[in-house]
């Protein structure tokens, strides 16, 4: 490649750059912006900074409970989708069975409903179990749609591992729970540090289910932002001062596994 | 120890019959080697032994055992894998010592283990690295050490030396042979190649279509096949044979009579085979020489093959000695000594005695 060239395709991906990251800093500026400064006609680029917001949602709303709901209920979906999908991808993608490829494809379909037409049935089901504005209910909401995420990406890297690799396990002696926990889960961990990601991320962002199946106690971050919007305006700072604090840990936890996601997405680990 | 394969039949869900009755018995520190040609069920024979495939009728004893039921890792034997399956996430060392951490052996006895096999295979440099770190001969070694250090009963190879470039293969095997011999161990190996299997085996299995055509040691497979199959399958190049019919000591086909003194005396359809190597070249006609037409000359150092023709038989014939001095359309006289002649029947392939 060629210096001018080089130098083009920097000025691109700078470009990229600032495209995606204006917004993110627009709704930072109005998280520490008073509101009049933020609902200015002519954007105020020298002020004040102030933690007004934060202060007023954080601490005389109470949504820092909100925080934690968040929490548990992502690690909760990512957890249970992991522990029951990750099993079930490696029989997908080692063992004939009648039927496999259509059950396969039917982990798929519960992702190609549309979310409203499952919401409403799973209100009524919640209900009737009693599990109405719990983070088991958001969880498990969660978990099913999280469930084919997990599936439909570890049958490719469990299929990535040679079958050999299962037979000279079993040959150095380990059952085959034994040879699937010891061997072929260390070798699938990109792969589940990318699922993982993903999981935590869709289930961390999720508002409708979320929305629906709580009230009040075990409301999630996403929930909370639409309690913002109120009969005398949208408070737009308070909104910016949440949304920046719920992008946050996705932010921190992506730097965490990086190393990770990218083997995991670009995954060759395995010479055939 | 002994091993019995009491008909052991296997079909795979397609429908494909694997294994078709096959009976088979050796005896502890043997070399066996499966061969055969691709689709003949020596893999699937070796698996079946493993226990990695069920198989649908028979048995399979060990030491008197019927193991059939028995899962791999309770049938005390190893394999290697032809793309060797390493652990890539494992460094050289831990993929030696797994098999001996999975059967808790303590610390120090393992790093004794795996630095006495390392040794043997002499990739004790390489125990720090990392399976992908490796050449396709190291990482082979590697596959034989972790199949031999916890000294299993017997050692399986599945085509382990197929994956090697030609010279690699050649000391592979000579080394392997050397192994078998300081360890005294039972080592299984499937192959295609005939050569490996002449070398390396002290019994070679020969299978075809699922079924045991002869088990022998290498020498009589070599000099007595049991059928006309054996007998084309093993030679480089293949033994010649010649389909007519013998009569009062003299084999006639279509266009050709040889002289077969001695060896069967009444009338029927029989397959004549002789090995190129005992053909025996004349450059002048004379009593028992049959005329043919050199049509190909191939230069093999030190030998020369032969095609030849006449009318509608061809043959090839190895001559060890100069032959620069024929040239492609010229006569040449082959003799055939009787002993060196070989009866099949035609129908059924067997050998005729």
């Amino acid at each position: 490649m060629n210096r001018a060239w080089r130098n083009f395709a920097i000025g691109v991906v700078l470009a990229l750059i600032i495209i995606s990251l204006t917004p993110y800093l627009w709704m930072f500026l109005a998280s520490v912006k008073t509101r009049v400064d933020a609902l200015a006609a002519t954007p105020q680029w020298f002020f004040a900074p102030t933690l007004e917001h934060y202060r007023t949602v954080f601490v005389q709303k109470h949504y820092l409970p909100l925080v934690g709901n968040s929490i548990m209920v992502a690690s909760g979906t990512t957890l249970l989708s992991l522990l029951v999908g990750t099993p079930a991808a490696y029989v997908f993608a080692r063992h004939q069975f009648a039927g496999k490829e259509d059950l396969f494809f039917f982990f798929l379909t519960t992702r190609m409903a549309p979310a409203v037409s499952v919401v409403v049935p799973m209100f009524l089901l919640f209900g009737k179990l009693g599990l109405l504005d719990s983070l088991y209910a958001v969880i498990l909401a969660h978990s099913s749609f999280n469930l084919s995420l997990v599936v439909w990406m570890m049958r490719s890297f469990f299929e990535e591992i040679p079958p050999e690799v299962d037979e000279a396990a079993q040959m150095d002696g380990n059952t085959r729970a034994g040879t699937f926990v010891r061997i072929l889960l260390p070798m699938a961990a990109p792969g589940i540090a990318a699922a993982t990601v993903l999981c935590f991320i869709l289930s961390w962002n999720e508002l409708l289910y979320a929305m629906i199946l709580t009230a009040f106690e075990s409301r999630t971050l996403t929930v909370g932002i639409p309690g913002l919007v109120t009969p005398h305006g949208t408070l737009w700072g308070q909104v910016a001062a949440v949304a920046i604090a719920a992008t946050l840990p996705i932010v921190f936890f992506a730097f965490l596994v990086q190393k990770h996601l990218v083997r995991g997405l670009t995954f060759t680990a395995v010479k055939r | 120890m002994s091993v019995i394969f009491d008909k052991v039949s296997k079909q795979f869900p397609d429908g494909t019959l694997a294994l078709d009755n096959l009976d088979l018995e050796f005896a502890k520190g043997e070399f066996v080697v499966f061969l055969g040609p691709s689709g003949s069920g020596k893999t699937t024979a070796c698996r079946c032994l493993s226990g990695l495939e069920e198989i649908t009728s028979g048995r399979i004893l060990v030491d008197g055992v019927d193991v059939t039921p028995l899962p791999p890792r309770k049938r005390n034997m190893s394999m290697v894998f032809q793309n060797y399956a390493l652990y890539p996430h494992k460094s050289v060392f831990e993929n030696i010592a797994y098999p001996l951490r999975v059967r808790k052996l303590a610390r120090g006895r393992i790093a004794e283990e795996v630095s006495r096999v390392a040794k043997l295979l002499q990739i004790e440099d390489y125990l720090d690295r990392r399976p992908r770190q490796l050449s396709g001969g190291q990482a082979q070694r590697v596959a034989v050490a972790r199949a031999l250090v916890w000294k299993p009963d017997i050692c399986l190879m599945d085509e382990p030396l197929s994956n090697l470039d030609a010279l690699l293969r050649l000391q592979t095997r000579t080394e392997l042979k050397r192994l078998h011999r300081e360890l005294g161990s039972t080592f299984v190996f499937v192959t295609h190649d005939q050569e490996e299997a002449m070398t390396l085996g002290t019994r070679i299995a020969l299978l075809c279509y699922g079924r045991l055509v002869q088990f022998d040691v290498p020498r009589k497979i070599y000099h007595e096949p049991a059928t006309r199959f054996v007998a084309e399958f093993i030679g480089r190049p293949a033994m010649n044979t010649l389909e007519g019919r013998l009569l009062e000591g003299v084999f006639h086909t279509d266009d050709t009579e040889i002289a077969a003194p001695g060896l069967l005396e009444t009338d029927r359809a029989v397959v004549l085979g002789i090995r190129p190597e005992r053909i025996v070249l004349h450059r002048a006609a004379g009593a028992g020489r049959v005329p043919f037409i050199l049509d190909v000359a191939e230069l093999v150092e030190p030998d020369t093959l032969l095609f030849v023709k006449s009318n509608g038989t061809s043959l090839v014939a190895r001559a060890t000695e100069d032959c620069s001095d024929i040239a492609p359309g010229d006569s040449v006289y082959l003799e055939f000594p009787p002993d060196a002649l070989h009866l099949f029947d035609q129908s059924t392939g067997r050998r005729l005695s």
